[in-house]
């Protein structure tokens, strides 16, 4: 073929007609059209459920976080490994995703747009039976991105919703490490995904995931908050409980660790939202706190070690000035050393702030960012594991906690003290917080991953475990 | 392709409620000319659409031709007033639709009338933002382009709201393409826009419309599409209508007269925490003869003649009860019916020998009133005459006064009857949208920035105390104490703790804010106050400003230490604050032609647009992809558009 002609478009697909990426996670749901720099539509993936006149009535996207409404419970299709638990659920969700900003309720019907004046009668009976049966994806290719420990079982169901429900003429289901890497530049990368309910570490060879090497553990973004509310149960002088801001009428000002003077909204018992929905919004006061306070210890040495010159790390750490918080009542406080204990335990398992009521049990050294990546590179070739080294690819959104790619160098530096290590972790909020998107966008957008789409002829002759043998 | 001119531009701007239009720019940017009522009507062919509701009306007709005009309606008596027939001339026939036009003898004859008083079977193509009617909205697009008829080579900028989807601007823009054939296109984000008319680049953008409210966070020109309050439905201006049917409902409110009041200027939102006047029986309205509400409905002097004032009431010269508008819309509102109050006092006061010492109370701010009226208008639909019992369909605006309570203070308040929400109203619903889209922002050096330039634009926030009743809000809730964003350590321990001030009770006079005082700053170190409140540094206190600089350099310092809005720019001389009449006609029933008088920045959007388009079709020519031009619609198709939207 001569490379000076652009192939036609029969062969390719056409470059007009985007494709839709969509990377389900935990916490939030990303979905955009391929070639985009950032998803275009992001939704939380929890959804709230309540009843209103004997219906049971759905809320997806951020009005859960907006406005509270009575005997609102909040769910998450996904389990907190990342897999999905509530199929039915799950697929509402994702359909979320693109008709709130991507497609509209439903595909544009181009007898609608008054473009195609036909007369009355002519068409009409017939087009409505094929807008009945117009799908929501019938016109858009979709890559979906999943976790490198997906069952076969589920990797079927999504192929099936997507072919079946959504009607999309072509389909790819990707390993977000791989897009995480690709969103780096890389081909070959170690991944280490620090999401809400997991951290992974995931080799990549040649866009390719080497399945042994994968690990993963519970310690993410939620763990984190788990952390610091048990940090605030032990509070001196007197333990700190977080109300959040639908409960609070208004606030006073008081002074640092006086008790807060809030006037307080009470709501009938029939009508007062779930506990679910309290822990939901309370989690968003705790990211605040996150972004604001929360630092990790840079290094050398874990923060209960000695540093290089003797002085305890504990020491240092307290002479640096503590930051401020004020909580949604108005009590606020001034938190120094504290802001490090939160997180240490990512990195030491030992400094972990016990909390017997918390949903996580104690972390186990297994479960820590330097175990995973140790145990990962165990698990593949002997070779390839220096070029892994060298190319360290850190995302997730909990990877913004500030200093933590500080630490993780001065981690792996003690870990491998021979070869070459780079990390390479985008300073930009926006490519940390969707590296698996932004990959699948990049990948999406190519023109010759045309040929790697699973296309619906194939998918009906094959039957779902075509994404087995398609996708690897 | 030879540059654009400023006088080819068509700028369109739709709404759920008027949409607003424009061909050409002006010397200086003028509020829009052209309003359409965001609406059309089913026209007799299935999917086509016509402006105004056109009334079939059948006729005897005697004679060898069916044009005999209906004879005009005479002043009956001297009580009857003048009616108001329609703008469009009476009894238009459509010639080709008239059928037995030539036939002799008695036929009954069909003639069509356009009414453009009604809004009775209209079908609204925007709802909530989302466009819910494509054949509609097409339809209204193409009456707008057909009304203001631009010449060929007329680039068209297009407002588009945040809730439509992708395919829904692809569909829009396939559709001007093809139908207009304009040379070029552009797609403009509403709050962007504004962001143009108010030349910032950044803000937060709260634009409260008749039945949602957007919280868009605009940094750096950039539209933070993440976290973005797109449409939050129940919080607009139908909200306050809403909750004023439900106050004053069992009173005998009709939801006209609700709106009505809504707009009217006795309406108000005091800031949370002002006591509601009467309360404390501080004003005690004297006698006021004219606000003896309802009374007048029989009374045959309540009406108004043409389209303003007049007429006696009864009283013989004494004309209390009806207001020259036309004076209230040139002139000071607030002012006039100050004066007004004041002639109405010493008239009554005269006319009762000035026993009635209300001359006082009367000089009050409608806010420490407890009672206040408000003109009603509505039009009254004429009973056929005995000799044109067929006659076109004739309306007459009739007016009168109407007494409220303290009700009109509470539009805002939460409704009783909210089965599906829990929160304190539509101030707090706003205030928790913006908290969480302020939040949502990944740069976090930017978020204090964006609590310190709110915008708040639309007409559901033209009510008196919108603004400061919803930085009120904030500053209650969210607004952080001084002391969790210093060290308290570091405070110099030897300044005094000023008294309260209670200065959020006095509301400011423009609505556009400078600080908010807020209460907050209640027994702080005023220096802190200070401190954390303005952007330059406390000259004399050194040894503050390294704490400030390393605290902020750290970009995750929380926010809000403090809320403001943005003030406008002052050079639009057409764009400042100006009074609006409560006239049905008003905002849906004006007609393209009425002048746009009484919109201030509430609609800045639109002075944005004006000043967007004359960057981009004008200045830029499409160097840095601001418009999408009719070559490249043929060539990447409507998709393209994404690449180029704003």
């Amino acid at each position: 073929m001569n490379p000076s002609v652009a192939p036609s478009t029969a062969e390719y697909g056409g470059d007009e007609v985007s494709a839709i990426v969509l990377d389900p996670g935990f916490s939030t749901t990303r979905a955009g059209f391929a070639g985009e720099d950032t998803p275009k539509s992001l939704i939380p993936t929890y959804y709230g459920k309540y009843s209103s006149d004997g219906q049971e009535k759905l809320i997806f996207g951020d009005d859960v976080f907006v406005t509270p409404r009575p005997g609102l419970s909040i769910h998450n299709p996904m389990g907190r490994d990342g897999i999905v638990e509530d199929w039915d659920m799950a697929e509402k969700v994702w359909e979320y995703a693109f008709t709130s900003r991507l497609t509209g309720p439903k595909p544009g019907n181009p007898l609608q747009n008054g473009l195609n004046d036909v007369p009355e009668g002519e068409l009409s009976t017939e087009m409505e039976g094929v807008e009945s049966e117009e799908k929501l994806l019938a016109d858009s290719p979709l890559l979906m991105s999943e976790p490198g420990w997906n069952p076969t079982k589920a990797r079927e169901k999504t192929i099936e919703i997507a072919m079946e429900k959504w009607g999309t003429p072509a389909f790819y289901l990707a390993r977000n490490g791989v897009l995480a890497a690709f969103a780096a530049g890389k081909a070959s990368a170690l991944v280490i995904d620090i999401g809400a309910s997991n951290i992974s570490v995931t080799p990549v060879h040649d866009g390719m995931i080497l399945k042994r090497g994968v690990q993963h553990s519970p310690l993410g973004g939620d763990y984190v908050s788990s952390q610091i509310r048990a940090l605030f149960k032990s509070n001196t002088p007197q333990p700190i409980s977080i109300t959040p801001h639908y409960l609070i009428s208004s606030k006073t000002a008081v002074d640092a660790g006086q008790p807060p003077q809030a006037k307080y909204k009470t709501f009938p018992p029939e009508r007062a939202p779930d506990v679910s929905y309290r822990t939901l919004l309370e989690e968003r006061t705790l990211s605040e706190f996150k972004e604001c306070v929360v630092q990790v210890w840079p290094g050398p040495n874990k923060l209960s070690a000695a540093g290089p010159n003797g002085v305890s790390n504990e020491e240092l750490a307290k002479s640096n000035p503590g930051r401020p918080f004020e909580f949604p009542d108005g009590y606020n406080q001034v938190f120094g050393v504290d802001r490090y204990r939160v997180v240490e335990s990512l990195f030491d398992a030992k400094a972990a702030i016990p909390d017997p009521e918390s949903v996580f049990p104690a972390p186990t050294p297994a479960q820590t960012v330097p175990e995973l990546i140790k145990n990962a590179l165990n698990g593949v070739d002997v070779d390839i594991r220096p070029h892994l080294l060298a190319n360290v690819v850190v995302t997730g959104a909990s990877s913004l906690l500030y200093g933590f790619t500080d630490r993780l160098n001065q981690e792996l530096m003690q870990m491998f003290p021979g070869p070459r290590v780079r990390i390479s972790a985008p300073g930009n909020t926006a490519e940390r917080k969707f590296g698996s998107w932004i990959g699948g966008s990049i990948l999406a957008s190519l023109g010759t991953f045309h040929q790697m789409w699973i296309s619906k002829k194939e998918f009906d002759e094959h039957g779902p475990n075509i994404v087995e043998k398609r996708c690897k | 392709m030879p540059p654009f001119k400023d006088e080819h531009i068509l700028i369109i701007a739709p709404g759920s409620q008027v949409t607003l239009a424009q061909l050409g720019l002006p010397e200086s940017f003028t509020p829009a000319r052209f309003r359409f009522p965001t609406r059309m009507f089913p026209a007799e062919k299935k999917g086509e659409y016509e402006p105004y509701k056109i009334r079939e009306r059948r006729q005897e007709v005697k004679g060898t031709n069916g044009t005999t005009a209906p004879e005009d309606v005479d002043m009956k008596d001297a009580e009857a007033v003048k009616t108001e027939t329609e703008p469009t001339g009476d009894a238009k026939t459509e010639g080709p639709d008239t059928n037995g036009a030539v036939k002799q003898g008695t036929t009954t004859e069909i003639f069509y009338d356009e009414d453009v008083t009604t809004d009775e079977g209209a079908v609204y193509p925007i709802e909530n933002g989302h466009v819910v009617d494509w054949p509609c909205f097409f339809a209204l697009l193409t009456h707008v382009y057909n009304h203001l008829s631009p010449p060929f080579h007329t680039p068209i900028m297009l407002i588009s709201e945040p809730a439509w989807s992708a395919r829904d601007r692809e569909t829009i823009t396939q559709f001007v393409f093809e139908k207009f054939k304009t040379p070029a296109f552009c797609l403009m984000d509403s709050a962007l826009a504004v962001c143009y008319g108010y030349g910032t680049s950044t803000a937060t953008v709260v634009d409260v419309g008749k039945g949602k409210v957007n919280v868009t966070a605009i940094t750096d020109f950039l539209v933070n599409e993440h976290g973005r309050g797109i449409a939050l439905e129940g919080c607009g201006g139908d909200y306050m209508t809403d909750r004023f049917v439900e106050l004053l409902g069992s009173k005998g409110f009709s939801r006209e007269m609700c709106e009505q009041l809504k707009r009217s200027n006795i309406t108000e939102l005091l800031p949370p925490g002002t006591p509601l006047p009467g309360a404390a029986a501080t004003a005690r309205q004297g006698a006021n003869p004219a606000a003896s509400a309802g009374s007048k409905d029989g009374a045959p002097g309540g009406g108004s003649s043409g389209t303003q004032t007049g007429g006696g009431n009864g009283e013989g010269d004494d004309d209390e009860g009806v207001l020259d508008v036309a004076a209230i819309v040139s002139g000071n509102t607030s002012e006039f019916l100050a004066n007004r109050e004041k002639e109405k006092a010493e008239k009554a006061s005269a006319k009762k020998g000035g026993t009635d010492p209300a001359g006082k109370p009367l000089r009050l701010p409608n806010s420490k009133k407890e009672k206040a009226s408000f003109q009603f208008e509505e039009y009254v639909r004429i009973e056929p005459d005995k000799e044109t019992p067929n006659g076109p369909v004739r309306y007459m605006r009739q007016s009168r006064e109407i007494e409220v309570g303290v009700e009109r203070f509470l539009a805002a308040t939460p409704k009783q009857h909210s089965a599906e929400r829990l929160t304190g109203g539509l101030l707090e619903d706003i205030a928790t949208q913006i908290h969480h889209t302020i939040l949502a922002v990944p740069d976090a050096t930017k978020r204090s920035e964006l609590w310190d330039s709110l915008i708040i634009v639309g007409n559901g926030s033209k009510i008196k105390g919108f603004t400061q009743s919803l930085l009120g809000t904030i500053s209650q809730k969210y607004i952080l104490s001084p002391s969790a964003t210093m060290f308290t350590s570091e405070i110099p321990s030897n300044f005094s703790t000023p008294l309260p001030t209670g200065g959020t009770n006095t509301p400011a006079p423009s609505g556009q804010a400078g600080p908010m005082n807020h209460p907050a700053g209640h027994g702080v170190n005023p220096l802190l106050v200070a401190a954390t409140h303005a952007n330059n540094p406390i000259p004399g206190t050194p040894s503050m400003d390294p704490a400030m600089s390393h605290h902020r350099s750290t970009g995750h310092s929380q926010t809000p230490t403090s809320v403001k809005t943005l003030r406008p720019p002052e050079y639009f001389a057409e764009w400042k604050e100006q009074s609006n009449t409560n006239a049905p006609g008003a905002a849906t029933t004006g007609g393209p032609g009425a002048p746009s008088g009484g919109h201030g920045m509430e609609e800045a959007v639109f002075l944005g647009a004006q000043v967007a388009s004359k960057v981009i079709f004008v200045l830029d020519q499409g160097l840095s992809k601001g418009f999408m031009s009719r070559v490249e619609y043929n060539e990447n198709g409507p998709s393209a558009i994404h690449e180029y939207t704003m």
